[in-house]
This record gives C-alpha cells, structure tokens and sequence, in this order.
C-alpha cells in the first residue's frame, strides 16, 4: 500500500510518500506566501523520487500549522499525534518525544502502547523554537548552519533570557557590548533554548527514550545544549525534518488500511 | 465646567468615545449573531426553547430596554463583578442585579491605556467598556458591588469609582475558620445597609425570604439542567453554557420559567432518543478563568465544532455552573438563619482559587473530581487567561490529582483576541485526538 504525508510547516512544507512501511520518496518546498502550491511543489519532488504519481496513493493525510490548506488530502492528523506516531515508528521504545519547528516546540508523552498521553507546546512564543536561532544569527552576522558548529568552540557559557525572541536579541546585544567571542554567545543562545525547551519537557517527565524530531535537531549546538541540559542522551532520527510528513503517511496508512477491512 | 478630577480614568474626546463605541458594538453584534448561528448549526436537534435565551444573549436587545424602563419607573440597579454579591439582598430590595464583567475582547485594548497587558484581560476589558459606554448593564447599574477577591477584581473595582459609588466587599481569604464567616456576614450588613439606602427599600424578613424563595426556584431549573448533562448529550455545551450565562442580566423569576421549559423539552427528547452530537464525540469539561458572553467564546467554540468533535457535559466556572449550583439553604426563616444561611452559600460553597484553607483549595478539587466521575468526563481543559495568576498557580495540584485518576488534562493559554485562534486550534483538535485514541482501545 502506498499513502503519503503533508506537513505543512510554518517555513516550509515537506512531502513523506510511504510504501508498505518504508519511506520510498520525499520532497520540500518553502511554505511562503502560498502554502498550497507548496505542498503541490513538494508532493511532486517526493512523488518524482519515488517514480510514482498521484493516483498510485491510497490515502493522503496533512498534517502541520497550516494543514487546512493542503490540497487533495484525505485526512488531517494534529501535528502531535503525527510526532507521536513518527517517534514510535522511528525508535519503538521512545517514551519522549520532542519535536522543534521553526516556530513551535512541542513534546510529546507516549504510554508503553505507544499511544500518545500527554502533550506540551511552547507558550505562544517563538523563543524556544528555529526561528530564534535564525533572529541570533543575524545579531552575530554568521550563517545559521555556522551557529552549531560555532558555539561547540565555546569555554564557558553566559547566561541569556530566552523569554522572548526581541529581548533575547537585545540581551545578545549586551553580549556583544560586552565583546563576549561569538562561539561563547552562540553557546548562550542554544542554552538559552535548551532551558526552555528542558522545563517545559520536565512538565510531562522525562521518560527515557527520549526523542528529537524537527528542522532544529539537525543542529548540532542545540542538541549539544539540551544533552547537556537534560543529562540523558537524546535519539535523532537521519531526516529529523521530515518527521512530521512520515507521522502523517503511518496516519494515512492506517486509515487506508482501516477503510479496506 | 470643569469635570471632576478621575483618579485613573484618562480624558478622552465625546468624538473618539462614541466613534469607538459605534465600532465595537457593530463588531460585538456581529460576533454574537455569528456564534448562535453556529450554535444551531452544530447542534443536531436544537431545542426550540434555546430561542428565548438566543434573543435575551443579545446584549444591546430587549433585556437593556426593559432595564431600562424599570429604571424610568423608579427601580434601582446594582451591578456587581464577582459571583460573591448577594442576590438575594438585591432582589429584596426591589433593585435589578446585573453582572456586568466584560467579555468583550476589543475593549480590552482600550483598558491597556489605564493598566498594563499583564493585568488579567477579563479587567482591562470591563475597564475599556466602562472608558467607552459600551455594557448597557454597567452603565444602567446605580451602584456595584466590587467584592475583592482577586488582586484585578479589587483594583477593578477602584477604577470604575470614577464613574459610580462602589461598595467593596472584602472577602476572608482563608474559609475553614469560625472568624471567616463572621468576618463575612458583618460585610454583609454592611452591603444590606448601603442596598437600602441606595433603594430607600428596607430589606425585611418577609421580603427577603421571598427573594430567597425565588433564587431556590432558580438553582432547581440550573441544577434540573445540568443533571440532564449527565447521560447522553442531549444538550451542547455552548447552548448549556449560554442559558447559565443569562441568568447574570435576566429576569430571574422568567429565565428560571424558560429554563424549566427546555428542561421539559430536554427530557421529551431524552425519551425520543434525540441527541445533541454523536455519542462518541470525547466528553469534555472546562475548568479555569471566567469566559464571558459574546466574544469569549472561542474555547468551546473550537471544542464542539472541533475534527474530532468533542462536547461540553461540565465546567468549574464561576461565569457558568459555578453561578447557581448552591442553593441558599435556610432552616428557619429568621432574619439571623437568612443571612447565616446567605453567607454560607457564597462563601463556604465557593471553588475560587482565590480562597485556601488548611488543606488548600481542595473544595475546588471535590468539585472536579465529582463532576468527573458524575458526568463522566474523559478530559478537562485547565483554562487561563494570561495574568490570571490564581487560577494559573492551582494548575499544578489539580493536574496532579487528575493524574492520579487517570483522566487527561491539558492547559491552555489565552488572551482576549481572536487572532490566536489557529494555535488554539491545534492545541483543542490535538487533545481531542487524543481522547478520541484513548476510547478507542
């Protein structure tokens, strides 16, 4: 059987095509101004590298902040019920699962059935999620991708406030004023997230193993940080980004299923 | 002539207050037409006797104009912020009662000249309706009674002072002590007294048991009501939640008529097996901040309209269930028992987390647990307004207790805006999934 996932993300829209429980294609479009036409954009790249087409899928599902827009979908999953079903399918004891997006953070508790329990999202605010990493980039004048592999050079840490992406910056600014290196604030910033990121995940309890899903795991100074921060080690999956797409294509591969039976 | 000093209250031109009125009373008349038209198109079956409190909802309707007449013809109105105010002693009185809390999120904006955003927007709102004229009822009412409870209810009530006599009402903060409720009833008297003055009425024996005979009648048709919410839902949350909502301006002995009447109706179609939603929709309870009539009305809103869909069967609000749930229980109707017995209906059987005690706020708790496991709710969603600090503090207890039951909890976090629809969105869908998951094992 073959279905696939949406998730229409706040930055970008990615495409999972599923078939008989493995990932066969997959394809990404920058959200932009018209999210539909993206999700089209990337259902045709991920239909391409799966040398497939539209009328072979079973079963559509969206998933993500703007799911409502997705064309030709099926169904909808929220995007904690895909990061739960993503997370277990990725590694089967994963109790935890966290999952960062350009501008939400979410954690997710799975019961021992992999059912998810309990969710937590951050606070209407983006200062736990991508987009503050990218806000800190621009006030150090260095690549996002440089912003990791930078703060790892750090030898000590300074504290900063995450509360909030527009006070971060300027507390970054005091930084600078104070002509602290850059690896050091860019160690700042990533803590800075890591400690939000870590109570918030401490509100549902950190099960063991936990899991992290989303464009920010692939940066290795955030998860530098949150190891740190939380003390155990953390499961990242090879494409953390498409996590959300491959949790709606195991949504729609279950509903094709149901609907057979 | 140069208008008296305000003590918070800003100057604002005749020009800009009526143009800013115009604007928020269209939005308002908009939204509240649009919110009964998607309370009868979610609700199969819909009672006919919803229309009556559809027409009494609307704010700038029928109930202002009668108000209104009363008032030409000799009758004082008393408006009052917190469940606390003695109805009762009102009613005696001969005066009309009104809550006149604001639910409306665009004055909201406008309280933000007086108090800052971090203030409780359920205040920064009824102050900007106040700035504006907007609450027919606030500005019909002669007096308020501005009881302190929490920190925003005690400023509020010093705030609108620049514009009518406001009698507060201190609370005891601690309930199981033999002081408290002696503190509270010699309030009392002191609020009986000023409701005489104001309405040149002396509340006697005779008529204050008549007043009391008559809230008793009310609490029968709510609770009457709410146990109807016990079985299959035969009555949407949002439709249950308005008729409680109106006992707060209505006519007391009409809305407890009416209510009656759509109890009857409600069994009629118990027995014919008509029900409100799909018997699998997730039942839901809302706990939490006060949500007020029309524009505060996205939370059940999103839950009931919601893919899956879920619906309401209870609350812990004190702007719904909370509001008449306890009856005013007298064992002789002396004057004395009267007013022992009215200081214990607001005070003891109140679940505020403005209140602790020796063992906390645990009635709050008896009350959750019990309408979990009577009206056999599979969720609750802990509701806060942003600088509700109480309600937000006792969230950690409860979702412990709730824990230990078994019984899911989500907290959510809102403003006065519509604009953060969408995340509330997903946050209610993710939740109801979950339950939806949770009862199909």
């Amino acid at each position: 059987m073959i279905t696939a996932g949406v998730d229409l993300g706040t930055q970008s829209v990615k495409v999972v095509i599923l078939k008989d429980g493995s990932v066969v294609g997959r394809g990404k479009a920058f959200s932009g101004f018209d999210p539909a036409k993206a999700a089209e954009q990337a259902m045709d790249e991920a239909l391409m590298t799966a040398n497939l087409s539209l009328s072979d899928l079973s079963h559509v599902t969206a998933t993500g902040a703007s799911m409502a827009l997705a064309p030709k979908a099926d169904s909808t999953v929220s995007m904690m019920g895909a990061d739960a079903k993503a997370g277990i399918f990725l590694f089967p004891k994963a109790r935890t699962i966290i999952d960062i997006g350009a501008e939400e953070a979410r954690a997710v508790k799975c019961d021992d059935r992999g059912v998810m329990v309990e969710f937590v999202v951050n606070e209407r605010c983006a200062a736990g999620a991508g987009a503050f990493i990218e806000a800190m980039a621009r006030a150090l004048e260095v690549k996002l991708e440089e912003m990791g592999p930078l703060s790892l050079k750090a030898e000590r840490a300074s504290p900063i406030n995450a509360s909030c992406v527009i006070f971060g910056e300027s507390d970054v600014v005091t930084l600078i004023h104070r002509q602290e290196s850059k690896p050091e604030i860019a160690r700042a910033v990533f803590d800075a997230m890591a400690d939000r990121i870590s109570s918030m995940v401490h509100r549902l309890g950190v099960n063991p193993d936990v899991v992290l899903l989303g464009g920010v795991a692939k940066d290795v100074g955030f998860v530098a940080s949150l190891k740190r921060k939380l003390g155990i080690d953390i499961l990242i999956p090879e494409f953390p980004e498409f996590a959300g797409a491959l949790g709606a294509a195991l949504t729609a591969a279950s509903k094709a299923e149901r609907s057979q039976k | 002539m140069k208008s008296q000093q305000k003590k918070y209250m800003i100057e604002i031109s005749q020009k800009e207050i009526e143009e800013l009125r115009n604007s928020v009373k269209a939005t308002s008349r908009k939204v509240m037409a649009e919110n009964i038209a998607r309370m009868k198109k979610t609700s199969k079956n819909r009672p006919k006797a919803m229309e009556y409190f559809d027409e009494v909802a609307d704010l700038f309707g029928k109930r202002e104009k009668e108000i209104q007449a009363a008032k030409e013809s000799g009758k004082k109105v008393i408006g009052y912020m917190c469940l606390f105010a003695p109805i009762e002693m009102i009613l005696a009185a001969d005066a009309i009662p009104v809550r006149v809390n604001s639910g409306w999120y665009d004055t909201s904006k406008l309280g933000d000249r007086i108090v800052p955003v971090e203030v409780c927007p359920v205040i920064r709102s009824t102050i900007g309706a106040k700035m504006i004229g907007l609450s027919p009822y606030l500005e019909l009412s002669d007096a308020l009674i501005s009881v302190l409870t929490c920190d925003g209810m005690t400023k509020l009530g010093e705030i609108l002072s620049d514009y009518k006599p406001v009698w507060a009402m201190p609370i005891p903060r601690v309930k199981d002590s033999p002081q408290s409720l002696r503190f509270w009833r010699d309030g009392l008297l002191t609020v009986k007294g000023q409701i005489e003055a104001l309405t040149g009425n002396k509340i006697t024996r005779k008529k204050l048991k008549s007043a009391i005979e008559k809230t008793q009648r009310a609490t029968k048709a709510f609770r009457r009501l709410q146990d109807l919410r016990k079985g299959n839902p035969v009555i949407m949350g949002r439709d249950a939640m308005l008729v409680n909502q109106t006992y707060m301006w209505d006519d007391i002995t009409r809305w407890t008529e009416k209510t009656e009447a759509l109890c009857d109706e409600l069994e009629e179609k118990v027995r014919r097996k008509e029900w409100a939603c799909s018997l699998d929709a997730p039942r839901v309870m809302v706990t939490g901040t006060p949500m007020i009539w029309p524009d505060n009305w996205k939370l059940p809103t999103l839950v009931e309209e919601g893919k899956p869909q879920g619906v309401l069967v209870a609350d812990e609000l004190c702007s719904s269930e909370r509001l008449l749930y306890d009856p005013v229980g007298v064992d002789e109707w002396t004057m004395d028992d009267m007013l022992d017995a009215i200081g214990e209906r607001y005070l003891m059987a109140s679940t505020c987390p403005c209140f602790t005690s020796k063992d906390g706020n645990v009635d709050r708790i008896n009350w959750i647990l019990n309408k979990i496991k009577e009206w056999n709710v599979q969720g609750v969603i802990y509701y806060v307004v942003r600088g509700c600090m109480s309600y937000a503090m006792e969230y950690t207890r409860i979702k412990k207790v709730l824990d230990g039951i078994n019984i899911p909890v989500y907290y959510l976090d809102t403003e006065y805006t519509r604009e953060d629809v969408g995340q509330m969105k997903t946050r209610v869908e993710a939740f109801l999934e979950m339950l939806t998951a949770r009862i199909d094992i």
